[in-house]
């Protein structure tokens, strides 16, 4: 038996994103050929495949910083790609997070995670400061929170920046390759941070080749090629028995970076 | 070449009342002041706003302010003076003309169209730094503060200005400098602003050079002092752990 119970508990858990034959050109470029693709509340997804697959064009039509010219995207039940739809309200409820951090030079690392609480949600200085320093703590950064991001390590930086993601509570959190730019020995700490989230029952997309994360984190892994996504598996079979040709190709690269 | 140098010629009467030259040179330098500073708080303000619009979007604002951009800095200060004081005015209104023209003291209405002039050309060097400055940014900063859901004011406002603004205090330094020298032009349309004085005092007195010792000794203190304080401003509002930041 498969733990029934557990199985229908998935399939009645509400669709956070919901991608349906979507397509996107730059220019002549199709970056992404139709892409169709679900994720439940509390679904962790791993996408991944070669560089110029269009992951990164994928996951930021999710919140809209890229615009898609074919088909449509729901996430929370709306429809990203609708004129009427509020994007600044569903933005808010969904947090990204960057291979290059992205965070404030300006600002210190507690006002980096306050702005946008306090300026999108109208939350008040002192509240939004207890909501900081406890977001520091659970990303073990609390005696950080007076310090300028360029002060900070690149893995310290990141976990900085899902703080920031997380201040606005958001019901969705994106990651665009969110170790690719640090140095090896601060990858850990960042992936900590990101199993620790997942745990939580954070519903998260994630972009990364590290997998590590991927068979540890992930409930399902989508393979990306050419815009299209050619399969879509446990993160076990997807690992150990991939189908698709270019996906065997590509863990081969992965797991000799050499050849 | 035989010189007779006369310091003192500037304490020596003007024969109006109790004057002395100096005190010409005094008033002078106010007035350049009031010219320099006045037009460049609202070159700062119209700029600002003009650099945001290039950046924009949106193809009208941003082609509004290119225009805008193209044609003040084309067109020659001076041209632009005479027109602000001889050509605007037969333009405006009836009564603001007669205002203009009759009730307003003939400082005061130089005054006023060598702020606007001075002020409306500057603006459009400074929507320049401004838009630079945006555009020197990494794409991730814009890309980070819409993914938080800010509106487009917000992002500019919070995040995008507060970077642009720091990075081009220098060459804004080197406008705050033009927009002081600018100013001469103003003695053209008649306003005793320090260049007037000087040449008037050359004039009055034949002591030329000592006059025009005088006014560069002003001009150079006066661009000093506002170096200074830029580059004061400078150090206070440097990130702290950024290049060349002290800690
Ligand atoms: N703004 C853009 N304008 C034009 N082409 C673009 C733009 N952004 C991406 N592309 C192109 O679209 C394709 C997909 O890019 P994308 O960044 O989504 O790939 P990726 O899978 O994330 O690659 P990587 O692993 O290198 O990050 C690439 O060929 C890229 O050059
Ligand atoms: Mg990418």
């Amino acid at each position: 038996m498969q733990r029934p119970g557990q199985r229908q508990l998935v399939e009645e858990r509400e669709t956070m994103i919901r991608f349906n034959n979507v397509h996107k050109w730059f220019k002549d470029l199709h970056v992404l050929n139709g892409v169709s693709l679900q994720v439940q509340q509390g679904e962790v997804v791993v996408v991944c495949g070669p560089s110029g697959s269009g992951k990164s064009t994928l996951i930021r039509t999710v919140n809209q910083l890229e615009s898609i010219n074919e088909g449509e995207i729901w996430v929370d039940g709306k429809n990203v790609a609708d004129p009427k739809t509020d994007l600044n309200a569903l933005r808010a409820e969904v947090g990204f997070v960057f291979q290059h951090f992205n965070l404030y030079p300006h600002l210190s690392v507690l006002d980096n995670i306050t702005l946008s609480p306090m300026k999108v949600k109208g939350m008040d200085r002192a509240a939004a400061d207890k909501l900081a320093v406890t977001l520091l703590e659970r990303v073990g950064l609390a005696h950080k929170k007076d310090a300028f991001p360029a002060m900070l390590s690149g893995g310290q930086q990141q976990r900085v920046a899902i703080a920031r993601g997380l201040a606005m509570e958001p019901r969705v959190m994106l990651f665009d390759e969110p170790t690719s730019a640090l140095d090896p020995e601060m990858i850990g700490e960042v992936l900590k941070v990101m199993k620790d989230l997942a745990e939580s029952g954070m519903t998260m997309m994630v972009v990364t080749h590290e997998m590590g994360f991927a068979r540890e984190v992930a409930d399902r892994v989508v393979f990306v090629d050419h815009g299209q996504i050619i399969e879509e598996a446990h993160p076990e079979h997807f690992f150990t028995n991939p189908q698709h040709d270019r996906a065997k190709q590509f863990l081969r690269q992965l797991l000799t970076p050499m050849n | 070449m035989n010189y007779n140098w006369d310091w003192n010629v500037f304490f020596k009467s003007t024969g109006i009342g109790s004057e002395i030259y100096l005190d010409w040179f005094v008033s002078g330098l106010g007035w350049t002041i009031a010219v320099a500073l006045v037009a460049w708080i609202v070159a700062l303000g119209v700029g600002s706003v003009l650099g945001v619009m290039r950046t924009l979007p949106n193809k009208l604002l941003s082609g509004v302010a290119t225009a805008y951009v193209e044609l003040f800095r084309n067109v020659p200060l001076l041209v632009q003076l005479f027109i602000w004081y001889f050509m605007v005015p037969d333009y405006l209104p009836e009564s603001a003309q007669v205002w203009f023209k009759q009730e307003l003291n003939p400082a005061t209405s130089a005054y006023i169209s060598v702020v606007v002039c001075l002020a409306l050309f500057t603006a459009a060097r400074v929507c320049e730094q401004v838009r630079t400055g945006i555009q020197a940014l990494p794409k991730g900063q814009s890309a980070a503060a819409l993914a938080v859901g800010f509106t487009l004011p917000q992002m500019y406002r919070h995040v995008l200005l507060p970077q642009a603004f720091r990075i081009i205090i220098p060459p804004l330094t080197s406008e705050f400098l033009n927009i002081f020298k600018n100013s001469s032009v103003a003695s053209l349309i008649g306003l005793m602003e320090l260049l007037a004085q000087t040449k008037q005092t050359a004039e009055f007195t034949a002591n030329m050079f000592e006059a025009f010792t005088l006014a560069t000794l002003i001009y150079f203190v006066l661009n000093m002092s506002l170096m200074t304080f830029m580059s004061w401003v400078e150090k206070k509002v440097r990130i702290p752990g950024m290049m060349g930041g002290a800690k």
